[in-house]
């Protein structure tokens, strides 16, 4: 099962790369110009001096030459000089990335802290209460969107009622809003699949076993019951993943956060490629780290997955 | 109900309101006899935007999302009933296309060419179809076990014919109850980029460009988010609702 699932990975990976290293010309810009635009501020550079830039950076080279340059380049750190700030991309990258991890990292612990409770007690008495209201709730949570439900919460809680900072990134009030924000997909989607999955578990014959046995409620509903629904959650991680990805997009754009999100916009804005290239490539070593990691999630839920990647 | 909602929006679409009109003297005007819903930034009618909006943004949405479902659909009708290699490569393409966010391919898109109406299509275009591609390739491989097709080709009906004319038309309902539900979707991710400002360019009254401009008027003047906000949500909501219902009894009979 592992195989499988990885051996796809490295095509997809490739395939990427190729892309985002073609970017430059599918935009149909010179690319020796470009990278002396990156260098001096002059917009009609000299022939015989672009002719020797050409020479030297090897974009004289034909196509397939250059990609492996670019590709060793871009894994021993060299991204490029950005358009805009004439300065390496890397460094600015990482500190972007950073700022968008710990917004996900927070955004998806409050996620998983309230739509996984909410759908497991939704599912105690289905049509109860509890039920319903996680039901619209959850619903809300997906069809609104971020470029919605962020500026609501700013009238409500920066501008109504004053207690957080309306944009800016800087302490821990500057997080609480972003995070919200980008919660609110996957909180709904969680609720609404591990409801539905505990529903069903919890009339299984182990679950009326486990309740014969006299075991408490809460030792049936969350160790026998949550448990096995949890794995339908970590199934749907690239569901999670592309939400939470645009949602990062528009959430740092809204809220002026300085994260991976905001870099990729503004770079396509500003027209600054070697940021933009730097920021997808980004983007697809986070997909496949993800990947890899809700499969290992997976694995360590799921006695039945575990037994089938041994087999 | 539905019917009623339909008529209602229909009356709207033709009224002749003005939405790009602008009066300096008149900014940020609070609802009133002249301006039902008040002025934005630029003292412009924001009814009239509202229903230009309604225009735009779902005349955008319904010309995509019936691209979707055309291209989806061939290609899940060649990767169901033709299977083989070809088949293999479409539903592989699937595979990646439905993981990757419509605002990323949006970002691409618009650094390649330029922001705009063209690069918000072509973004939704590109991931857009997978979803139709799987449910036409499901529906195709269940299609083709029927009897009705053994005897199509019994009597010297070629594959083509067979698909379009026999599988097609037995698949199109849960295809149209389908194209309902991802509405909605391609309604946000339209506004979505529109409001990123990747996708329909002011003074174009799009909803995601007013959601856009009225949030640098966030305090002093709250409808100017509100109303659109109100009114994507509403849209798509009750799309969603509409294809839910044609689900159920498409689904029943």
């Amino acid at each position: 099962m592992i195989l499988r699932r990885l051996l796809p990975l490295p095509a997809v990976a490739l395939g990427a790369a190729v892309l985002i290293f073609l970017l430059p010309r599918l935009a149909g810009g010179d690319p020796v110009r470009a990278v002396l635009r990156s260098r001096v501020a002059e917009a009609e550079p000299d022939p015989a001096v672009a002719a020797r830039v050409s020479a030297e950076l090897g974009l004289d080279r034909p196509l397939p030459e250059q990609f492996l340059r670019w590709l060793s380049d871009v894994l021993t750190g060299d991204l490029g000089l950005s358009y805009a700030t004439r300065t390496p991309v890397a460094p600015q990258l990482l500190s972007a990335i950073g700022v968008s991890a710990l917004l996900t990292a927070v955004a998806l612990a409050l996620a998983a802290a309230v739509g996984i409770p909410a759908g497991v007690h939704a599912a105690r008495r289905p049509g109860g209460v509890v039920d319903r209201l996680v039901g619209v709730a959850s619903v809300l949570g997906v069809a609104v969107p971020e470029f919605i439900l962020a500026p609501v919460l700013v009238l409500l809680l920066a501008v109504a009622v004053p207690l957080l900072p309306a944009l800016g990134w800087g302490g821990p009030a500057h997080v609480v809003l972003p995070a919200i924000t980008l919660a609110a997909f996957p909180a709904a989607l969680a609720a609404q699949v591990t409801r539905a999955e505990t529903a069903d578990v919890l009339g299984r014959p182990h679950v009326v076993l486990a309740r014969a046995k006299g075991l408490r409620d809460g030792v049936v509903l969350w160790r026998h019951g949550a448990r096995l629904a949890l794995t339908a959650v970590t199934s749907l991680s690239g569901l999670f993943f592309a939400g939470l990805l645009s949602g990062a997009v528009v959430v740092e754009v809204v809220f002026a956060v300085p994260g991976l999100g905001r870099l990729l916009h503004d770079a396509v804005v500003g027209q600054d490629l070697p940021v933009l290239q730097a920021g997808l490539l980004a983007v697809v070593v986070v997909a496949v780290v993800a990947s890899l990691v809700a499969d290992a999630v997976q694995l360590a839920l799921d006695p039945v997955a575990r037994t089938a990647a041994r087999a | 109900m539905p019917a009623l909602v339909l008529v209602a929006l229909a009356v709207l679409a033709v009224l002749p309101l003005d939405a790009v009109a602008t009066d300096l003297t008149d900014r940020l005007a609070p609802p009133s006899a002249a301006h039902p819903l008040g002025t934005d930034h630029l003292g412009r009618d924001v009814l009239a935007r509202l229903v230009g909006g309604l225009r735009i943004s779902m005349g955008l949405t319904l010309v995509a999302t019936a691209g979707c479902a055309v291209l989806g659909t061939a290609a899940g009708l060649l990767s169901g009933y033709a299977g083989g290699v070809a088949g293999g490569i479409v539903q592989r393409l699937v595979d990646v296309l439905v993981a990757v966010p419509t605002i990323i391919v949006g970002l691409i898109v618009a650094a390649v060419r330029e922001p705009g109406t063209a690069t918000v299509l072509i973004a939704v275009l590109v991931t857009g179809w997978t979803p139709f591609a799987r449910l036409a390739h499901h529906l195709t491989v269940r299609e083709r076990a029927r009897e009705y097709v053994e005897g199509a080709v019994a009597i010297g009906a070629g594959p083509v014919r067979i698909a379009v004319r026999h599988v097609l038309p037995n698949a199109l309902r849960p295809l149209v109850a389908h194209a309902c539900l991802r509405f909605a979707n391609v309604l946000l991710s339209i506004a979505g980029l529109s409001f990123l400002g990747l996708g329909v360019q002011p003074p174009t009254p799009e909803w995601g460009v007013m959601l856009a401009e009225g949030r640098q008027f966030l305090f002093a003047a709250p409808q100017l988010v509100l109303v659109p906000a109100v009114a994507v949500v509403g849209a798509a909501t009750i799309i969603t609702v509409l294809g839910r219902g044609l689900e159920r009894r498409w689904s029943s009979t």
